[in-house]
């Protein structure tokens, strides 16, 4: 799928064009997958694309149903929140999800806590405008307090105190990573929290049997892979959060479980305003333990 | 008894396959009901091959000419089959009630090293298991009849799967 840079109106594309481009990187996984997609006289069926994507993200949600991940994002948001209203905030908090696809994390979180009644406003992005309008349906189906809007997260229309994305990040690689972090940049903008896959030696191979086991399209299955393949080590992150976005201090959280050496399927690249560290800290608790260094 | 226990057995897995099936069908955050409603449908869909394994179990042993050495037999079998299966749903069992403790690591642990695992283990498990109880069996019509039980068990996933797949598109023609 394919979008105006200006305008963010979509564009149609030509199956072959994306067929030749899989060809050249020799991935027959991907050609498969590009193979079975929809098409009519040549190009990609649009409405048969926003079908199977919807498809493919209410699967992909099962993964964070599965492990647990609005917990897990609630966790960290909450000590946030916290260490900004310690920090003399009392305005309303605006939390941004950059990519939300169909909107589990704020759905989750406007469903499950009382971070709406806390003043805060919970609002997801996207490009893709047919999981904007399923992730709006879902909402208004169970009535959260959360919105959706197609576009762009960071443009200057919309006012971010906190961004945070979910498999997201990996997308973004050498300079356009920096460009990404880059816009975090903006003088609202208290923190951000961009949660992925972490790297080591089994992931892919388990990101295969998980995805071979639990999802059902072959879209899902191969980007699934590849995901977990692209996700960057918390070297990378960091660097690139580091120099490109140098108001915040950033780190990894969440990269071991129980600091044992076992790594976690998820870390997080945090990064917070110098002067609401200790706050952090504070109300992360007992839970301080899992904060890298933050810098 | 034996027999008794491969039902309930049976009903457990049709109430697992049914939920299994629903998963990532309903992107909703409150899905209670919905699961509800999913574990049903596997429960019924187990009794209905249960209930078509008796009664080809009825028709045959009306058939045998021996009555008392087919059931017999056919006990002998089912026992056998136990000592695969009731195992494996131990460990099911197990997994899923650890995931009642309150950590999100652990829940997250018993998906990665246990359920996912185990699910993969399904299919080879059930043709191990019955082939495990017929293997020693001394009848005919006791394997042939385990072999009869051990496709509808295989098939009764596909079906729920299809069933689901089907009520899946005509949710998404309808959001679409």
């Amino acid at each position: 799928m394919q979008h105006d840079p200006d305008t963010l109106a979509r564009v149609e594309v030509r199956k072959q064009d994306v067929l030749e481009v899989f060809r050249n990187f020799r991935n027959r996984k991907a050609i498969r997958a590009v193979e079975a997609l929809p098409e009519r006289d040549g190009w990609l069926d649009r409405k048969e694309i926003d079908r199977l994507l919807v498809r493919t993200h209410w699967e992909m949600q099962r993964l964070g149903e599965e492990f647990y991940h609005g917990p897990r994002v609630y966790e960290l948001l909450r000590a946030v929140i916290g260490a900004i209203r310690n920090g003399g905030f009392r305005g309303d908090l605006k939390v941004v999800d950059v990519g939300c696809g169909i909107g589990y994390d704020i759905r989750w979180l406007a469903a499950r806590t009382e971070l709406g009644k806390q003043g805060v406003e919970l609002t997801g992005f996207d490009l893709n405008f047919a999981l904007i309008h399923e992730a709006n349906r879902l909402s208004a189906v169970e009535r959260l307090p959360c919105q959706f809007q197609h576009g762009d997260a960071f443009s200057l229309d919309h006012a971010g105190h906190i961004f945070l994305s979910t498999g997201v990040i990996h997308h973004f690689r050498g300079p356009g990573l920096r460009e990404f972090l880059q816009r975090h940049e903006r003088p609202e903008t208290q923190a951000f929290l961009h949660f992925d896959f972490q790297p080591w030696f089994l992931a892919p191979y388990g990101s295969w049997f998980f995805h071979f086991l639990r999802m059902r399209t072959l879209l899902a299955r191969h980007d699934g892979v590849l995901s977990a393949a692209r996700a960057h080590s918390a070297a990378t992150l960091t660097e690139a959060a580091r120099s490109a976005a140098p108001g915040f201090a950033s780190g990894i959280y969440g990269a071991k479980i129980w600091n044992t050496p076992a790594p976690r399927v998820f870390h997080t690249l945090i990064g917070i305003r110098r002067p609401l560290i200790e706050g952090l800290g504070k109300a992360l608790g007992r839970r301080a333990r899992r904060l890298g260094e933050l810098r | 008894m034996t027999l008794l226990l491969l039902y309930l057995l049976a009903l457990l897995d049709g109430l697992l396959c049914g939920g299994r099936v629903s998963m990532g069908r309903c992107a909703l955050i409150h899905k209670r009901a919905y699961y509800a409603r999913a574990l049903v449908r596997g429960l019924l869909g187990a009794q209905v091959i249960s209930t078509i394994a008796l009664a080809a179990l009825l028709l045959v042993n009306r058939f045998s000419a021996n009555q008392t050495v087919f059931v017999t037999d056919l006990e002998d079998a089912a026992e056998r089959m136990l000592w695969v299966f009731v195992p494996y749903a131990v460990a099911v069992v197990g997994s899923l009630a650890l995931r009642m403790i309150p950590s999100t690591d652990l829940r997250s642990a018993t998906s990665v090293v246990a359920l996912g695992p185990l699910t993969a283990m399904r299919p080879l498990l059930m043709v191990a298991g019955v082939l495990y109880g017929i293997c020693g069996s001394q009848l005919l019509e006791t394997r042939v009849l385990g072999l009869f039980i051990l496709g509808l068990m295989l098939s009764l996933e596909y079906f729920l799967n299809r069933a689901a797949a089907a009520r899946q598109r005509r949710e998404i023609r309808e959001v679409v």
